[in-house]
């Protein structure tokens, strides 16, 4: 079961023209927008789906109403989404669509849905730096920051949610589809990685009541913290609203910044996550400010130290 | 202490101020001719946490609810009162509100020992 990780996660909601406004100042590109919803889409491909809520071709609502509709997991080959569909047929509807995919839900009754991953493969540089003692990433006359350098998401990283079954939900993310865990913050949860995928998470848990049942956040990987810096400021300055960060992450060691939006859930641009195989031993720390951040910062305004006094 | 005069808040629109002696954004909220006034913070984390996901943008799309957008909860307009979302069954801090004799909007300087925590 090569599941990569999530190619899409499927919304419906209650403001288009409001989710349209926060994912494309994101940095998402439309895809097929029209007042009924659309794509908005990371350079490689994946991305955030949206939809009116009462939109009959989404997939039912969670009872609380949350707005997360589907999570669709984009997988290696037909064989992945075959042995997937035969391993959860075992227990629940699985159904077969006419284009290949399959749509189900998993123990804690979310929706999902897999295909063949509509990932592309990007080239591009990570973030360069140059640093005394290591070879110089940057050449001779080659800047680091410019003032309308590109800082856009480059493909789906994470999401997080909330669950009232912890055992439920990791068992059928680890035992049913091959997810395996990094690392648990003890009093929240697990994070997981997918078979297909090295990332230190595309998954996490937090465990909350029933009535909370849904999407605490997503995420997406910048090319660099400067890219993150860079893209959280752009939004900030025109007037869009912070809910944690920016900082950077003990478990996993990813930068984020996670801003508030009217998707029901924060979006999080990350950067620099680490990269982990099987060899790796998870890791459990009880989940506190200082367990759960290497640093935080506070966003502020521009300012210098001047003018000083005229000579 | 006037926050805005009764004309500068439409009906279905909420808007956040700034107000000396207060940790948090105020925010004013008008619906059905009725206007609130609440701190701008969200019970669902004990700290209280802002709520709007842009400037002013504190309403559910069709602004029959005060929304904090970071986890979606949505409060009712006339009580505060969480009707669905994370802190269900929790509320908004409700702050008097008066309208001066010229149309202003006021609500009462915090007062020592009022201090919201
Ligand atoms: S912080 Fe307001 S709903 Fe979670
Ligand atoms: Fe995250």
């Amino acid at each position: 079961m090569n599941i990569i990780g999530p190619d899409y996660l499927v919304f419906g909601v209650d403001d288009i023209a409001a989710c349209t406004e926060f994912l494309t100042a994101f940095g998402l590109e439309p895809v097929n927008l029209t007042e009924n919803g659309g794509l908005f889409a990371a350079l490689d491909g994946t991305g955030i789906i949206v939809r009116h809520k009462n939109d009959p071709d989404l997939p039912a609502a969670l009872p609380n109403g949350a707005m997360l509709r589907q999570q669709v997991y984009g997988v290696r080959t037909d064989a992945d989404i075959v042995a997937i569909a035969d391993e959860l047929a075992k227990d629940r509807k699985v159904h077969r669509l006419a284009d290949g995919t399959i749509e189900t839900t998993d123990d804690l009754g979310f929706a999902l849905k897999f295909q063949i991953t509509v990932r592309k493969q990007l080239d591009m540089p990570a973030e360069k730096i140059n640093a005394p003692g290591a070879p110089a990433q940057r050449a001779p006359n080659e800047l680091g920051v410019w003032d309308d350098m590109p800082a856009k998401p480059r493909t789906l990283s994470h999401n997080v949610l909330f669950v009232p079954d912890m055992e439920a939900a990791t068992g059928f993310y680890c035992n049913r589809l091959g997810f395996v865990i990094t690392d648990e913050l003890q009093g929240a949860g697990p994070f997981l990685r997918p078979k297909a995928n090295d990332d230190h998470h595309t998954l996490f848990f937090i465990r909350t009541p029933e009535h909370m049942k849904g999407m605490e956040h997503l995420a997406f990987h910048m090319g660099g913290p400067t890219e993150l810096m860079v893209a959280g400021t752009r939004l900030m300055n025109k007037g869009f609203e912070s809910f944690w960060g920016p900082g950077r992450h003990k478990f996993g060691s990813n930068w984020f910044w996670y801003f508030k939006s009217p998707l029901g859930c924060n979006v999080e641009y990350d950067a620099d996550m680490d990269k982990h195989d099987d060899s790796w031993v998870a890791r459990q720390r009880p989940i506190s400010p200082e367990a759960s951040q290497m640093f935080l910062l506070q966003f502020r305004e521009k300012w210098i130290p001047g003018p000083g006094p005229k000579p | 202490m006037e926050l805005c005069r009764k004309n500068d808040l439409e009906e279905g629109q909420a808007r956040g101020f700034t107000v000396a002696g207060f940790d948090r954004k105020i925010i004013l909220v008008r619906r059905d001719g009725r206007i609130r006034a609440y701190r701008d913070a969200c019970p669902h984390y004990s700290a209280g946490t802002p709520m709007a996901w842009k400037t002013d943008a504190y309403l559910n799309g069709a602004r029959t609810h005060l929304v904090c957008h970071a986890h979606g909860a949505q409060f009712d307009i006339d009580t505060g009162k969480c009707v669905s979302g994370p802190c269900l069954g929790q509320s908004l801090t409700a702050i008097p509100v008066t309208i001066n004799q010229s149309g202003g909007i006021e609500i009462a300087a915090q007062t020592e020992g009022e201090e919201s925590v």
